[in-house]
């Protein structure tokens, strides 16, 4: 039987990293977000060596384990003098990973628009910028909604990461509260609980946007 | 205002517009036919560098068309284009598809550029549809917002790219109607169609084109009494007889 007491002794310790979860996750998703659009539109714009440097992210990036991208950010970065918390290098890198995937789903997203709609936008005298911002993108994010949820829930999982390089997130507290009782499984089972209090609300509001968007043409 | 000097050019090794020397005066109506894959949209789409030229030199108002110094937007917004799968913004309402570019691009106030939209709305017949979304809309009536959404930039050049032929029989007259009440009123159009009836009503000029030329060109009248080439006659004898 599952010790709740673990749960309620220690529940400041566990909020403390829940809360550090969200936030990381938070930054981090609107980051990658950000990241993943810049990065989709250097990939497919009429710009060679935006193109270029568009892939190199991507085929770098996405084929690199997080740990070790977390791992430059924490201890690679300070070999030449810049020093970052556990949970800032952490949330770059799972905002930089991220950014990755993200960037493949918008770019297919975006070439699944019918390319008149840019002859159209440019035609009328949009710059490149402006159809993509005001034309393209709007249309390509109702079709890119359930992979990119998909992102944003593995971003909320993989911010466990954080809990390997002294971030202080739900996974770091989880192991400090581990090694005070010497108590292992159960501890990681409220551990577990406290990630889906976070991705099961968002799964739910990743299918409802879905469904939303669907109807509105 | 729109000036073809020995313009060519290539897709790959195929040579789609072979030696084009063609000259449209301000307000004059031009009709475009030929078969298809003669080069008819590809000598359109270059007018506004939809499509790029390889060699020889295109001008619009004496503006060089493929010069890297020319401000292709500022060309753009001159010249309005309508294809012949509309292309409407699925996610914007007719009243916002009309309004975008006069906004944006033109700068003009939320207030005023929807006030242009509703006059064009008023001209095309629907004003009734300014909130509709285009999905809402028959092939006729997203046409219509087409054209006027073209309308909507106060172009001097409008460019019709086959516009009707993805209309079901119909919703054509609807569009042809629209067509011609711009070309009496002066605005200098190059329309490709396949629509003969509107081409002899319309036309100031028919131009005949196959494999990338320009084979014959005249007023419609001559040209439909007594093409001379012999191809011509043949896409004539076919289109006009069955």
């Amino acid at each position: 039987m599952l010790d709740f007491s673990i749960l309620i002794n220690n529940l400041d310790t566990y909020l403390e990293g829940f809360k550090n979860t969200v936030l990381a996750s938070i930054i981090a998703l609107i980051g990658s977000f950000i990241i993943g659009v810049i990065v989709a539109v250097m990939r497919i714009a009429p710009i060679k060596p935006l193109n270029w440097i568009g892939s190199a992210y991507v085929e770098f990036i996405r084929n690199i384990p997080l740990l070790i991208i977390a791992f430059f950010f924490y201890i690679g970065l300070p070999s030449i003098g810049v020093t970052l918390s556990g949970f800032v290098a952490g949330t770059i890198a799972l905002a930089i990973y991220t950014a990755s995937f993200i960037a493949e789903a918008i770019r297919a997203g975006i070439q699944a628009v019918p390319k008149g709609q840019m002859e159209a936008a440019r035609s009328s005298g949009l710059t490149y910028l402006q159809a993509m911002r005001i034309i393209i993108l709007p249309q390509a994010i109702k079709i890119v909604i359930p992979p990119i949820g998909n992102q944003f829930i593995n971003l909320v999982k993989n911010s466990a990461i954080l809990g390997m390089i002294a971030g202080l997130d739900l996974m770091y507290f989880g192991d400090l509260v581990s090694s005070h009782t010497f108590v292992t499984f159960p501890v990681y089972i409220f551990v577990a609980m406290f990630y889906l209090v976070l991705t099961i609300p968002l799964s739910l509001g990743v299918g409802y946007l879905e469904k939303r968007l669907a109807r509105s043409h | 205002m729109i000036r073809f000097d020995t313009v060519n050019k290539y897709f790959g090794d195929f040579h789609v517009l072979k030696n084009i020397n063609l000259e449209i005066n301000k307000g004059e109506v031009v009709v475009v036919i030929g078969p298809s894959g003669s080069g008819k949209s590809t000598m359109l789409r270059c007018i506004n560098r939809l499509e790029t030229i390889t060699d020889g030199e295109l001008t619009v108002n004496d503006l060089k068309v493929n010069d890297k110094k020319t401000d292709i937007n500022q060309l753009r917004r001159n010249i309005g284009m309508v294809f012949q799968h509309f292309y409407l913004y699925p996610h914007k309402t007719v009243l916002e598809n009309i309004t975008t570019a006069p906004m944006k691009v033109l700068k003009q106030s939320k207030e005023e550029a929807e006030k242009v939209a509703r006059y064009y709305l008023e001209k095309v017949g629907i004003p009734e549809k300014a909130d509709s979304y285009p999905s809402q809309l028959s092939g006729g009536q997203q046409q219509r917002v087409a054209i006027a959404r073209g309308l909507a930039m106060k172009p001097e050049i409008m460019l019709f790219d086959e516009p009707t032929s993805a209309l079901d029989p119909e919703m054509i007259g609807e569009v042809l109607d629209v067509m011609k009440a711009l070309a009496k009123e002066g605005m200098t159009m190059v329309v490709v169609t396949h629509e003969m009836g509107f081409a002899r009503e319309v036309a100031d000029r028919i131009i005949f084109m196959d494999h990338g030329q320009i084979l014959e060109q005249g007023k419609p009248a001559d040209f439909y009494a007594n093409p001379k080439e012999e191809r011509a006659r043949l896409f004539l004898s076919r289109i006009l007889n069955h």
